[in-house]
């Protein structure tokens, strides 16, 4: 990976600006993407759910970024060594860390993006006056709207994602088995110099219901394989969904992926501002509709689209599967992904 | 083991209904001691190890909207499962207890999983492991920590759960196998990634937990990057640099199999065999495990294990980095309980008792300054009488006299 930039300044003054008309006094951050976000800290990449801990801080009063880390490896000059805090197996240690950034402790409205009971109670122990609030829906908002710089690094993303794809794709011959195509996603994309997925690829033969799990069946001829692929490069999400089919496609396979195509072009089509997020997921073969930025972001059923999200559109259509990322726009949707929707 | 080298399956082979039976029971018994009627776990390894349910592994945004979630009620009846990937529910749970996955983000869904719990434990003590916000505020009634009752039961291995840590550490290690193998200057980390995953997904992994470390270690703390503790500062991200000639590649990493994790540690030099000073490195690392792991046994406490460490090493420092520990547990998660060695300081670690089925990844680091250092993990678990090594590392670069 590259070496860590600073994070645009103006996510940092868009989280100030809303935690302001939000009338949060400070943040308490413990997820990766939200901390990448105001701080533009890279940290190791860890599959799976974590429970909260305190890794960020941002004080409105200062309109400062202060962070958990034992070293400033990976940590933008904008936040100066004085702001780094000390990580600990004892939570007591811990909250003394948190408690001693400074303005912290005046703050009576905290955001929190995710929570458990020990850290509640240890959090309320040195915060005894300060309402907890929920933090993650004050970031998904300010995350939302993408701007050039942003959309710059999901292209690079998408870019990525299709290399892999493409290798993948070109590995899917009978007799391969599922796992083997997994791995090659991520060895094409270990030569390209990225090592963060954004999921395990999904390179499963269609079936009755979609499968994301890979297992050790052979691919055979005629097969229809999904091919799901996702990245982060430089903690920016890009991905896109093909189908491919082992050997040469049948006629009524053919006219399958043609209705599927049509089905993501109708889907894309739609994503327009104004439209609402859950009459689209409800949509002829929709499966997925969610948010692209910082890794997965999370969109409501009543959410409704506007200017400068960007989407992953995905439809399953008579076991053909296929999904862009989109970039909405006022003249109307951008597709990011430019492979082929063929199904060789 | 040799490259391509075929896996050994004896004792890996875990029988997936049995194991899922008998955490459940552990758990609903877990359940019991602490008072708890009704369970509600949104950690992913947690749910996975309370329904044997399985999901792959994403970023961590994406693993926190996508959780499963498990309602484990003190009854023992089959537990309830919400999971966005359908095809990784486990076969012999109730079909009518697999429910689609949940948007725990946001109210709707927030207020029907707590109107789920209250079906099936209306009165009765509730605990949950982890809050989104949205949900804290939907429960209308003080609930309980999960921490301690999941804890409890996952502490002991089953023998099931360390035929997959051993298949797990095996995968890992035969693909590291292959790894080593191409490493030279010029090399990249990266391109020590690409080959190890692809390599460990044909052997069989089902999912890789930590980007792959092979961190380039300075000659002293002062020539490394700057620290908040004044120690050797590890594991820091992989990047594109290509290695030079008489590198020390600390290398870590973590390669699951059927939701348990394996860790591979070691130390590598690059385009050249150790030196004397490197082999009495390795040397002293293995002595320090070695016993270790002779005093490894049912009622031996954490603090035992720090003493027996700093005796091999008597008069120098301590044989483990200030920030992590000479040992931590590893199963569901990468590191869970027990820690031998933190900064929760010899008096938690006098209370830290071993127990048979309890696996302990220690990971000693001598670091002379000025001449750098070596790590490497070995994974260990203890049984009725003593203790068993999971991990079978290849120290042969080290024993050679060229």
């Amino acid at each position: 990976m590259t070496a860590p930039t600073a994070a645009p300044a103006e996510h940092l003054d868009r989280t100030l600006a809303a935690m302001t008309a939000a009338g949060i006094d400070a943040l308490v951050l413990g997820r990766s993407a939200n901390v990448r976000f105001v701080s533009g800290a890279e940290q190791l990449a860890i599959a799976g759910t974590r429970p909260f801990a305190p890794a960020c801080v941002v004080v409105r009063a200062t309109g400062a970024v202060h962070l958990m880390s034992t070293t400033d490896v990976g940590i933008p000059a904008d936040v100066p060594p004085d702001r780094l805090y000390g990580m600990s197996w004892n939570p007591m240690t811990i909250m003394g860390n948190v408690a001693a950034v400074p303005g912290l402790t005046d703050a009576t409205t905290v955001g929190v993006d995710g929570m458990t009971p020990l850290m509640e109670a240890l959090l309320g122990g040195v915060l005894p006056g300060a309402t907890l609030v929920d933090g993650e829906a004050l970031l998904r908002t300010v995350r939302r709207p993408k701007s050039p710089a942003d959309r710059h690094g999901i292209r690079r993303a998408v870019d990525a994602a299709e290399t892999g794809l493409a290798e993948v794709a070109a590995a899917a011959r009978a007799g391969t088995r599922e796992c083997d195509l997994l791995g090659r996603f991520e060895a094409a994309l270990g030569r390209l110099g990225i090592t963060t997925p954004a999921f395990d690829t999904v390179t499963c033969v269609a079936g009755a219901g979609l499968r994301v799990l890979a297992d050790e069946r052979p691919l055979r001829t005629g097969d229809l394989v999904h091919l799901r692929c996702g990245v982060l490069v430089d903690g920016w999400e890009g991905g896109l969904a093909r189908t491919r089919v082992v050997g040469p496609a049948t006629g009524p396979q053919q006219a399958a992926a043609t209705r599927a195509a049509a089905a993501l072009g109708a889907t894309v089509g739609a994503c327009t501002p104004g439209a609402a997020i859950g009459p689209l997921r409800h949509g002829p073969g929709v499966v997925t509709l969610e948010g692209v930025g910082l890794g997965h972001e999370e969109l409501a059923d009543d959410d409704h689209l506007a200017v400068d999200d960007v989407v992953f559109v995905e439809v399953l259509v008579d076991q053909v599967l296929l999904g862009d990322t989109v970039h909405v726009t006022t003249t109307g949707p951008v597709v990011l992904s430019t492979a082929p929707v063929d199904l060789d | 083991m040799t490259p391509g080298a075929l896996l050994d399956l004896t004792d890996a082979t875990p029988d997936p209904a049995r194991m899922r039976h008998e955490r459940h029971a552990r758990l609903v018994a877990s359940m019991r001691e602490d008072g708890v009627d009704a369970l509600l776990l949104l950690g992913q390894a947690n749910a996975g190890y309370a329904t044997g349910v399985r999901v792959p592994a994403c970023e961590q945004a994406r693993a926190l909207h996508r959780r499963p979630v498990a309602l484990v009620t003190a009854d023992g009846a089959d537990p309830h499962l919400w999971t966005w990937y359908p095809d990784g529910a486990p076969a012999g749970l109730r079909a009518d207890h697999v429910h689609p996955g949940l948007r725990l983000e946001f109210d709707a869904d927030a207020r029907a999983l707590v109107s789920a719990v209250h079906d099936v434990c209306p009165t009765g003590a509730v605990a949950v492991d982890e809050w989104t916000m949205p949900l804290r505020a939907a429960f209308d009634h003080p609930v309980g920590d999960a921490g301690p009752t999941i804890g409890r039961a996952k502490l002991q291995k089953t023998a099931d759960e360390l035929a997959c840590m051993r298949r797990a550490q095996r995968i890992n290690e035969a693909a590291v196998a292959d790894v080593k193998a191409m490493l030279a200057p010029g090399v990249r980390g990266t391109d020590l990634t690409a080959r190890l995953l692809e390599r460990a997904f044909a052997l069989g992994a089902t999912g890789n937990t930590v980007d792959p470390i092979w961190q380039v270690m300075p000659s002293s703390i002062a020539s490394g990057p700057h620290t908040l503790t004044g120690d050797v500062i590890f594991p820091l991200c992989t990047t594109t640099e290509p290695f030079a000639r008489g590198d020390v590649i600390w290398v870590d990493n973590g390669l699951q199999f059927a939701g348990y994790q394996s860790d591979f540690g070691h130390t590598w030099i690059v385009g050249g065999a150790p030196d004397a000073t490197k082999r009495a490195q390795c040397a002293r690392y293995r002595a320090v495990v070695d016993a270790v792991v002779d005093a490894m046994r049912p009622g031996v406490t954490a603090r035992d294990l720090t003493r027996v460490a700093r005796a091999v090493e008597d008069g120098r420092r301590t044989p483990w980095l200030a920030h992590f520990y000479l040992g931590h547990g590893a199963g569901t998660e990468s590191a869970e309980a027990p820690l031998v060695g933190t900064d929760l300081g010899d008096a938690f670690d006098e209370t830290v008792v071993l127990l048979p089925g309890m696996v302990l990844v220690l990971e000693p680091v001598i670091w002379d300054d000025g001449h750098s250092g070596f790590r490497a993990e070995d994974v260990v678990a203890v049984t009725e009488t003593g203790a068993e090594r999971l991990s079978s590392l290849d120290f042969s670069d080290y024993e050679s006299t060229r």
